[in-house]
């Protein structure tokens, strides 16, 4: 290939180079709000001129800020396990399926991922309202779940997708009945899919803010609405300690992805 | 009235316009190692599928012990069935795949050890137990699914092709496996695979499939010495086929000339020939000879080849007519032959028949 990595020779260097740019560019706002929430200045001066723990002892004293963070945690995980059980139905649907209308259905279900959310809010926002959903967990969830629906289709399908049907067909022929065999065979072995289903369910929803704005009611926050709530009040930097919270969740369900997709692959 | 322990009635399976099997009808007895052969889609595997349960024929039926399997789903119908790709459960170790059927019978835990231990002996993989699929060579894996089909006693065992991902050693190496548990076991085994020489190695009887029907069923020195179609002979061991003018039968006894003009006596004549008929003669590479002797009639060729390959020669020849011939003789042990030269090769007529051209 004409550019090969091995033999691009010093414009290796400069392509290191770049990309470390490009990654800076991306990660540093999260490092400046890691590092801020630990330090000392109450308006968020930089470099700060000490570190102290306060915002964090502040943020968990504090009863909204839990409620929110609590709120998130529910509905991200109840968002996760409607995710995974709808996305594993549908995946069989689309990968052993021989029914007319399939490569429909494939789209619609993957249409949350590359619809402007702001389009999706506003039309489930309206269509709940008239439900009487709105400001509900329950309507929280649905919302969320549709959003999360792609990301549990997608690793779900393409794990089905590399299991060997036969593998199943061995186990009913064993005795075992089709609905145990894929209980029993077909769902252990696909389980890196699901796994990985249930953590991109469970962020799609954890820090979703677009939609969870128009969903939220006074007194149902998840923890991004909270965040973007108090930004607009007050800048405090309690906002910086629950922000880093909320990336410290999220990459620590990646690197657990990473690492379980590491262990399955040998 | 006693009834066949496996039989195949007029088994039909159209897949829309395009039939798989046209009309299968075969009895298995117990005990018996028989073999679908054929080339890919002759409809073999299609025949073993539906007595797996896992295609319903268009028509026809399959009887066990006189009682119909159709209606039975597949994982009630007791079989055992190897499969041609590697079907052992990833998630499970070696022991608790041949456990599997065993578990899913809520058979008592005590009686599972015991079994999975005799099985696991039976194809000689003791020490393996412990291990996950992935950590098994391919001959090892469809060794424990073999041990897997055999754990809970099926009165049937299907196997598709289960050696065809493996190499050439290790396929033989494990023929022999196969043929001692059939032994061991007495299990009646429906065996599919598109190699001959599989099929001759293991088999008690042979079924030959050729675009969804029987072409012929017999033992392998049936279908070798006596094959009843041009198909059969072409496709079990290696075979020439020369044009020849069917001349006339009398008394059982068939005349034939030859392109070059040569009269031959004796050959075994498949049917009814008219006189005058164009027929082929088929006679194996290994029924030629380099010596006359009394019953045998001569071919003129000129040898163009010779290879030695051990135990036997390879002679590539021509006939007049310009069409190549394969011979291949025993090896004499003093024989020095130049080539190319003209000269005459022998075949004893009783050991060539003569079908429709």
């Amino acid at each position: 290939m004409l550019l090969d990595y091995d033999r691009m020779g010093w414009l290796r260097v400069a392509l290191l180079g770049f990309t470390a740019l490009v990654a800076g560019f991306l990660l540093l706002p999260v490092v400046f709000i890691v590092l801020l929430s630990f330090g000392s200045s109450r308006w968020l001066a930089f470099p700060p001129p000490g570190w102290t723990l306060k915002w964090y002892q502040e943020l968990f004293a504090d009863p909204a800020w839990l409620n929110a963070a609590l709120t998130s945690a529910r509905i991200a995980t109840m968002t996760a396990i409607l995710a995974v059980a709808i996305g594993l139905l549908a995946s069989f649907a689309l990968v052993r399926g021989r029914f007319a209308g399939r490569e429909i259905l494939r789209g619609l279900l993957l249409t949350p991922m590359v619809l402007p959310v702001v389009v999706f809010a506003i039309a489930i926002y309206a269509f709940f309202l008239r439900l009487g959903l709105g400001g509900t967990t329950i309507g929280f969830v649905i919302a969320h779940t549709v959003l999360a629906l792609p990301f549990a289709i997608i690793p779900i399908a393409t794990a089905l997708e590399g299991f060997d049907k036969s593998i199943e067909d061995a186990a009913i022929v064993c005795g075992a009945s089709p609905l145990e065999a894929r209980l029993r065979i077909t769902l252990p072995s696909i389980r890196i899919g699901i796994f990985s289903a249930a953590i991109f369910s469970f962020l799609a929803s954890w820090d979703e803010v677009v939609v969870a704005i128009f969903m939220a009611s006074p007194s149902l926050q998840t923890l991004p609405v909270k965040i973007w709530g108090s930004l607009r009040s007050d800048l405090s930097p309690v906002i910086a300690a629950a922000s880093s919270l909320l990336v410290g969740l999220t990459l620590a369900l990646m690197v657990m992805t990473a690492l379980l997709h590491r262990k399955f692959r040998t | 009235m006693t009834h066949p322990f496996l039989s195949i009635r007029n088994l039909r399976k159209a897949f829309g316009a395009i039939v798989a099997v046209h009309d299968v009808t075969l009895d298995i007895p117990r005990g018996e190692f028989l073999t679908f052969l054929g080339p890919s889609g002759s409809g073999k595997s299609t025949t073993l599928y539906a007595i797996a349960g896992f295609q319903d024929p268009t028509s026809g039926d399959v009887l066990l012990e006189g009682k119909s399997l159709l209606a039975v789903p597949s994982h009630k119908r007791n079989i055992g069935m190897v499969f041609q790709r590697y079907t052992l459960f990833p998630h499970l170790t070696v022991a608790e795949n041949v456990a599997f059927p065993l578990r899913v019978r809520r058979r008592p835990d005590a009686d599972v050890k015991k079994k999975v231990a005799d099985m696991l002996a039976l194809v000689r993989l003791e020490s393996f137990a412990g291990r996950l699929p992935g950590a098994l060579s391919g001959g090892q894996q469809q060794r424990v699914a073999l041990a897997r089909a055999l754990a809970y006693d099926p009165p049937i065992l299907l196997m598709d092709e289960p050696l065809s991902a493996l190499d050439k050693k290790l396929r033989e190496e494990i023929q022999g496996e196969i043929r001692r548990i059939h032994r061991q076991t007495g299990v009646t085994i429906l065996y599919v695979t598109h190699d001959q020489e599989e099929a001759l190695h293991l088999s008690d009887r042979i079924a030959l499939f050729k675009d969804g029907r029987i072409e012929q069923t017999g033992t392998g020195e049936d279908l070798y010495l006596r094959p009843a179609t041009d198909f059969v002979a072409g496709f079990i061991g290696n075979s020439n086929f020369l044009a020849a003018e069917h001349l006339g039968t009398t008394n059982g006894t068939t005349t034939i000339r030859m392109t070059d003009g040569s009269v031959i006596s004796g050959v075994r004549a498949n049917g009814t020939f008219g006189k005058g008929q164009k027929t082929r003669l088929m006679i194996r590479p290994e029924a030629f000879s380099m010596e006359r002797s009394p019953a045998s009639a001569e071919l003129n060729v000129e040898i163009v080849d010779i290879a030695f390959y051990g135990e036997r020669r390879r002679i590539v020849a021509r006939i007049a007519a310009g069409q190549e011939v394969d011979i291949r003789p025993t090896s004499a042990m003093q024989s020095q032959d130049v080539w190319p030269c003209s000269r005459q090769v022998f075949f004893d007529p009783a050991a060539a028949f003569l079908f429709p051209a």
